[in-house]
C-alpha cells in the first residue's frame, strides 16, 4: 500500500500536471473567447437598443390607421385565414417554404378561402422590417407574393445563421438581388425602399398584431379562430374546412371579433 | 489521469452551460418566433426545472462535478475510491437528466437545440470515463492489498 503511493505521487507529482493545468488553461480562455464572439455577432445593436427603435416606432405610427395586409384568392370565399408572419423568424420561414405551397394550390387558389398577409416585424430580428419595406415595395408593382417568397427562401443570406446570429447589418444588397431576379423595375423599387414609403403600412400591420395580442409568429386566425405556430397544412385545412361548416362570419360576429381583439 | 479527463470535459461543460444560461437570460421576453432550434427548446416549459432554468442546473452540475473530478486529481485523493464512486453517480444522474431532456426534445417539443445536445454527450462520455475510473482505482485497491 505504502510502495503503491510513493509510485502514485511520483507519477503524478507537480511537474506532471502542468500539462494538466494547461489544458484546463485552454479550455477556459476557448470557452470565453467563444462565449464573448457569440455575445459580439450575435446581435451588433443590442436587445435594449433593438427594442428602444420598436417603442419609437410604435410611439411614431400610433395613429398609421387600419391594417392593410397583402390579399390573395377570391373576395367572396367563405373563409379568410389570416396571417401574421415575421420575415426574419426561421419557422416562419419554414410554413413559407413547406406548407404554404400547399395552402395557395389547394386551399386559396381553389377558392375555399382568401389569404390575407400581416407584417408582424419582432424587435429582435433586426432586419425584419427592411424585408416588410422590400416586400411593400414589390406590392407597389403587383409582386408581393413573389418577394414574399423569395425573402422567406433566402433569409440566410440576411436573416439568422443557423445558429441564430444575424448574418448581417445591411440586408439592401440581398434585398435589391431579389428585387431584380423577379423582374421589378429596380429605379422605382429603390427609391419606394430607400424612402422608406410603406413604413406607415407595415407599423399599422404589426399594431394589428399587437391589438391582437400575438406573442407568436407566425401565427394566424381563421374566420377569426386563433392558431398559434408554424402549423401542417392538415391543421390548417381542417380549421378552413370547420369555418366552412359553420359558415361566413356573421357582422355580428366579426364586429364582437374586433371588440374581444381591442381588449 | 482518468479524473484529469473528466475535470477538462466537466470545464467544457460549464462553458457550454454557462453560454445557455446567458441565452436563456438575455431571451426572457414577450414576443417570440416559434422555431425550431434553440429558441424553441430554450423558451419552452420545459426550460424549467423545480423553478430554475435547466441551464442554471447543468452550470450547477458541471461546476459542482468539476471540482470534485479536480480535487480527485491531487495526489493526496488518487487512492480515494469513494470519490470515484461519487463521480460514477454524478455522473450517472447527469446522463439519466439528459436522457429524458432529449427525449422531450425529440418526442414532445419536436425540436433540437444544438448545445443540448453537446451537453448531452459530453456527459455521457463523462459517465463512461467516471466508470473506467472507478474499476481501475478498485482493481488497484485489490491487488495492492
Amino acid at each position: 500500500m505504502a510502495k503503491n503511493n510513493a509510485q502514485r505521487t511520483a507519477a503524478s507529482g507537480p511537474s506532471s500536471r502542468r500539462p494538466f493545468y494547461l489544458i484546463l488553461a485552454a479550455i477556459a480562455v476557448l470557452g470565453i473567447v467563444a462565449i464573448v464572439y457569440e455575445k459580439k455577432t450575435s446581435t451588433h445593436r443590442t436587445p435594449e437598443e433593438m427594442n428602444a427603435e420598436y417603442e419609437a416606432l410604435k410611439q411614431k405610427y400610433a395613429n398609421a390607421g387600419p391594417p392593410q395586409p397583402y390579399v390573395r384568392g377570391k373576395a367572396d370565399a367563405p373563409v379568410v385565414i389570416e396571417e401574421f408572419a415575421d420575415y426574419e423568424c426561421p419557422s416562419c420561414g419554414n410554413f413559407a417554404t413547406v406548407t404554404e405551397p400547399d395552402v395557395r394550390a389547394r386551399i386559396v387558389d381553389a377558392g375555399l378561402a382568401q389569404y390575407k398577409y400581416y407584417d408582424f416585424p419582432l424587435p429582435m430580428h433586426g432586419n425584419s422590417r427592411q424585408a416588410s419595406l422590400a416586400a411593400a415595395c414589390a406590392d407597389e408593382q403587383g409582386k408581393f407574393w413573389e418577394m414574399h417568397d423569395q425573402l422567406f427562401a433566402s433569409q440566410d443570406r440576411w436573416g439568422l445563421s443557423p445558429s441564430e446570429a444575424q448574418v448581417t447589418d445591411n440586408p439592401t444588397p440581398v434585398f435589391q438581388s431579389l428585387a431584380k431576379a423577379i423582374g421589378l423595375d429596380m429605379t422605382k423599387w429603390q427609391q419606394c425602399y430607400d424612402s422608406k414609403k410603406y413604413e406607415a403600412r407595415v407599423m399599422a400591420n404589426m399594431s394589428e398584431a399587437l391589438r391582437r395580442n400575438i406573442d407568436q409568429t407566425p401565427t394566424f386566425f381563421v374566420n377569426g379562430v386563433k392558431i398559434a405556430g408554424a402549423v401542417p397544412y392538415d391543421q390548417l385545412k381542417q380549421a378552413v374546412d370547420n369555418a366552412a361548416k359553420q359558415g361566413p362570419m356573421s357582422a355580428a360576429d366579426s364586429a364582437l371579433g374586433n371588440i374581444i381583439s381591442h381588449h | 489521469m482518468k479524473r484529469m479527463v473528466l475535470a477538462a470535459l466537466a470545464l467544457v461543460g460549464v462553458f457550454v452551460a454557462l453560454y445557455l444560461t446567458l441565452y436563456k437570460l438575455g431571451m426572457i421576453g414577450v414576443l417570440a418566433c416559434g422555431t425550431g432550434g434553440c429558441e424553441r427548446v430554450n423558451t419552452s416549459q420545459w426550460a424549467q426545472f423545480l423553478g430554475m432554468p435547466v441551464s442554471v442546473w447543468g452550470l450547477a452540475f458541471y461546476l459542482v462535478t468539476f471540482i470534485v473530478a479536480f480535487v480527485g486529481t491531487t495526489p493526496r485523493q488518487a487512492d480515494n475510491v469513494g470519490l470515484s464512486k461519487l463521480l460514477t453517480a454524478m455522473c450517472g444522474v447527469g446522463v439519466l437528466f439528459s436522457a429524458w431532456l432529449t427525449y422531450l426534445e425529440l418526442f414532445v417539443i419536436g425540436a433540437i437545440c444544438r448545445y443540448c445536445v453537446v451537453s448531452a454527450v459530453i456527459v455521457t462520455v463523462m459517465f463512461v470515463v467516471s466508470l473506467m475510473d472507478w474499476r481501475t482505482r478498485r482493481d488497484e485497491r485489490a491487488s495492492a492489498s
